[in-house]
């Protein structure tokens, strides 16, 4: 255990004080507002355009247009209504809507714009028919009560039986930001361990250090210390993420954080990095450089992508057999659990026996890494084939 | 009390068809410096490797007796390893992977400070203590290695091919450090390739060719047993007079007035001179053993003279 903290230590320290790492830390937090924050500057740059119309108006519709139109909606009584059509060519207004009395009769109202355009036509549409139907009604000799009987709209109440617990946004919200660190976490510490045993093999330093501790603690060791590298990163990330999202963002952070299940989101993220630290400790053995992956090194690499595919199908039926199969299969089930616990009651034994499985897996991947990685770490100058890579793990253990 | 020493016993080991060493046994005691020699591709640094415990022999054994304990796995605190692939962390300070590997072998922090310098000193390195590797150039970086396995003061010192890449300067600054660690007491095992620079080392050699041994001892025993004397002599007249010499085994011709003349077993080079004629009109004459290479040449081979 000694031996493992000590090269645990040695990771940490020579990579955290590494350019590429430190550069990382600080330019990804940029890269990510950028990405949130540019949907919302483009929204701010495309706001629709203000937009006049002059209304001839011949039946008083033209309070009801004025009352709940849009910010970029305006209606005019146009000064001189002979002139109207001039007005409009000389860009005074978008258009001119004309709603003379025949209106009430035949329900025909006309929109002239000096271009093609869209905007507000919905609104007006919807506003002129409300005031139809009213003029109508009323003609009818319709009271206002029946009138209001009559037109209401239909309401569905969404109440939730007293035993089940159908989580809130705010779960939902921690549960994704969570597989979002999970994955941060997988990809960028499980490429780092990857590069750091190429590292070992390529500065020659595997042998000297296997002649002081087995390759096991080497192994073991690197992954703990690229642990502790990963969690500094999202430490550091989450303290500047947190107190920004509390400041900007209308959202209760400590109240989702205390209601969500911090323990099952541990187990299932730490198990999960764990199988893809022992696995790409293993596939960077069996590498000379990063560069000359083959096939069976690049798949392995996609794997943590894996869950992708399952997102939609967990999304639109959480309980469905494709859902429940995915949260079991250890390579996407921390992803895929933490998900569906975010959107339904996931029952005990499935949450079990997906924890059961994917610790059976981090063991087997572990014996065979290892397996690959005291092999691997003392081979020159090529990459392992994947036939190479079978004949390893049948070594029997010297 | 028992001396340390490193017992090779009877180990062999196959990869796939390839039988690279075969049944090898040796020898190497506290205050000797025994060297494995062969050329490249006899199976040297798998030996090693087995000693080291990085590989395991398929049949045989591998024992450090030590002072201390008797240990059949590698006493990981007391051995000091160069490997012949060797190398170092490429962006990391060299102090901070002499400490780091120090660490490894459970040398105290402050210790290996303190002794970190007095060897960089001593390889004139003094001032590159917290420089980074990339900056070193070859021969540095070998120093640097060199110290990372004798730093911790291990009884057990095992160097493949240590030379190998050294310029002349720096070898006898090696040689100079290698006998200086055996004679404070450790037990040193070298390998090289390069006989000539290991045969001025070592009191005791093991030659391999083809994972199988040539012949291995103290060094002066086998010479004593293989080296025939030879003489290289300048003439003003014609050979035959001293080629026909009973005491002499063969003759070969370097150029028209040089001849290399070899000597049957246990002729001394007195009893040699003693019969040279008075007239046989030599011009120059020298009497020498042959060296490690010959005698390697001249067992793997099997061919008589040469």
């Amino acid at each position: 255990m000694k031996e493992i903290w000590k090269v645990a230590r040695w990771e940490f320290m020579r990579y955290v004080t590494n350019k590429q790492f430190i550069i990382g830390l600080l330019i990804t937090p940029l890269i990510m507002v950028a990405f949130a924050g540019l949907p919302v500057l483009l929204e701010r740059w495309n706001k629709p355009p203000e937009v006049t119309y002059y209304v001839v108006d011949d039946v008083g519709v033209l309070p009801l247009l004025e009352e709940g139109a849009p910010d970029n909606l305006h209606f005019l009584i146009p000064n001189d209504r002979d002139r109207i059509a001039e007005e409009v060519q000389e860009g005074n207004a978008a258009g001119y809507l004309l709603v003379d009395s025949t209106f009430l009769h035949t329900g025909n109202a006309y929109l002239y714009l000096s271009e093609h355009s869209t905007e507000g036509r919905g609104y007006i549409q919807a506003i002129l028919t409300q005031f139809l139907q009213q003029w109508r009604m009323q003609e009818a000799a319709l009271d206002w009560e029946a009138l209001q009987y009559v037109s209401a709209t239909a309401q569905v109440q969404v109440e939730t039986m007293a035993h089940v617990k159908l989580p809130g946004g705010e779960e939902i919200a921690v549960s994704g930001v969570f597989v979002v660190l999970i994955y941060i976490l997988v990809l960028s510490s499980g490429t780092m361990l990857m590069q750091s045993a190429v590292q070992e093999k390529r500065d020659r330093m595997a042998e000297v250090v296997l002649s002081s501790i087995t390759p096991q603690t080497l192994m073991k060791g690197k992954i703990f210390g690229h642990f502790l590298l990963g969690v500094l990163q999202l430490a550091f990330w989450l303290a500047l993420v947190i107190p920004a999202a509390i400041y900007f963002l209308d959202f209760p952070v400590w109240e989702a954080l205390l209601k969500a299940d911090l323990g099952m989101l541990a187990v299932f993220g730490l198990c999960g990095y764990l199988l893809y630290a022992a696995l790409f400790v293993g596939i960077g053995a069996t590498m000379e450089d990063i560069q000359s992956a083959g096939n069976s090194q690049g798949l392995v690499v996609m794997l943590p992508m894996l869950a992708f595919l399952f997102i939609g199908p967990v999304v639109s039926n959480p309980n469905g057999s494709v859902a429940v199969l995915a949260s079991f299969l250890p390579f996407t089930s921390p992803v895929i659990m933490i998900m569906r616990t975010a959107l339904t009651q996931v029952p005990l034994w499935q949450m079990a026996f997906s924890v059961g499985l994917l610790l059976l897996a981090v063991f087997a991947i572990a014996v065979m890494s290892a397996k690959i990685f005291r092999v691997g770490m003392l081979m020159y100058g090529k990459t392992a084939s994947l036939g190479e890579i079978v004949k390893w793990l049948r070594y029997k253990e010297e | 009390m028992v001396a340390d020493a490193l017992v090779v016993n009877a180990v062999s080991k196959t990869y796939g068809e390839k039988r690279v060493v075969r049944d090898v046994s040796f020898q190497a005691k506290a205050g000797e410096i025994m060297g494995i020699l062969g050329p490249n591709g006899a199976g040297k640094t798998t030996i090693i490797r087995m000693i080291m415990g990085i590989t395991a022999p398929d049949s045989g054994t591998v024992a450090f007796q030590s002072q201390n304990r008797k240990a059949a796995s590698v006493p990981k605190d007391l051995v000091g390893y160069l490997p012949e692939e060797r190398g170092l962390y490429k962006e990391a300070r060299v102090m901070h992977i002499l400490q780091f590997l120090a660490s490894l072998k459970n040398v105290p922090k402050p210790v290996v400070a303190s002794r970190a310098r007095e060897w960089l000193a001593k390889f004139g390195l003094a001032d590159y203590a917290n420089a980074k590797v990339e900056q070193l150039s070859k021969g540095m970086a070998q120093k640097v290695q060199f110290i990372a396995a004798v730093l911790h003061q291990p009884r057990f010192i095992v160097l493949d091919e240590p030379f190998s890449g050294l310029d002349p300067v720096s070898q006898d600054l090696f040689k100079e450090e290698i006998r200086t660690l055996a004679a404070g007491g450790a037990v040193v095992l070298l390998s090289s390739h390069q006989m000539n620079i290991v045969e001025e080392l070592c009191d005791r050699i093991f030659l391999i060719d083809k994972g199988t041994e040539v012949v291995s001892g103290p060094l002066g025993e086998i010479r004593e047993k293989y080296g025939t004397f030879r003489v290289h002599v300048e003439l003003g007249k014609d050979a035959d007079p001293l080629v026909r010499l009973p005491m002499v085994a063969g003759a070969e011709q370097v150029n028209s007035n040089r001849w290399v003349l070899y000597l049957k077993d246990h002729v001394s080079p007195e009893e040699f001179l003693r019969q040279v004629p008075p007239d046989a009109g030599v011009r120059e004459l020298s009497i020498t053993r042959p060296s490690l290479h010959d005698i390697f040449v001249k067992i793997a081979t099997g061919r008589h003279g040469a």
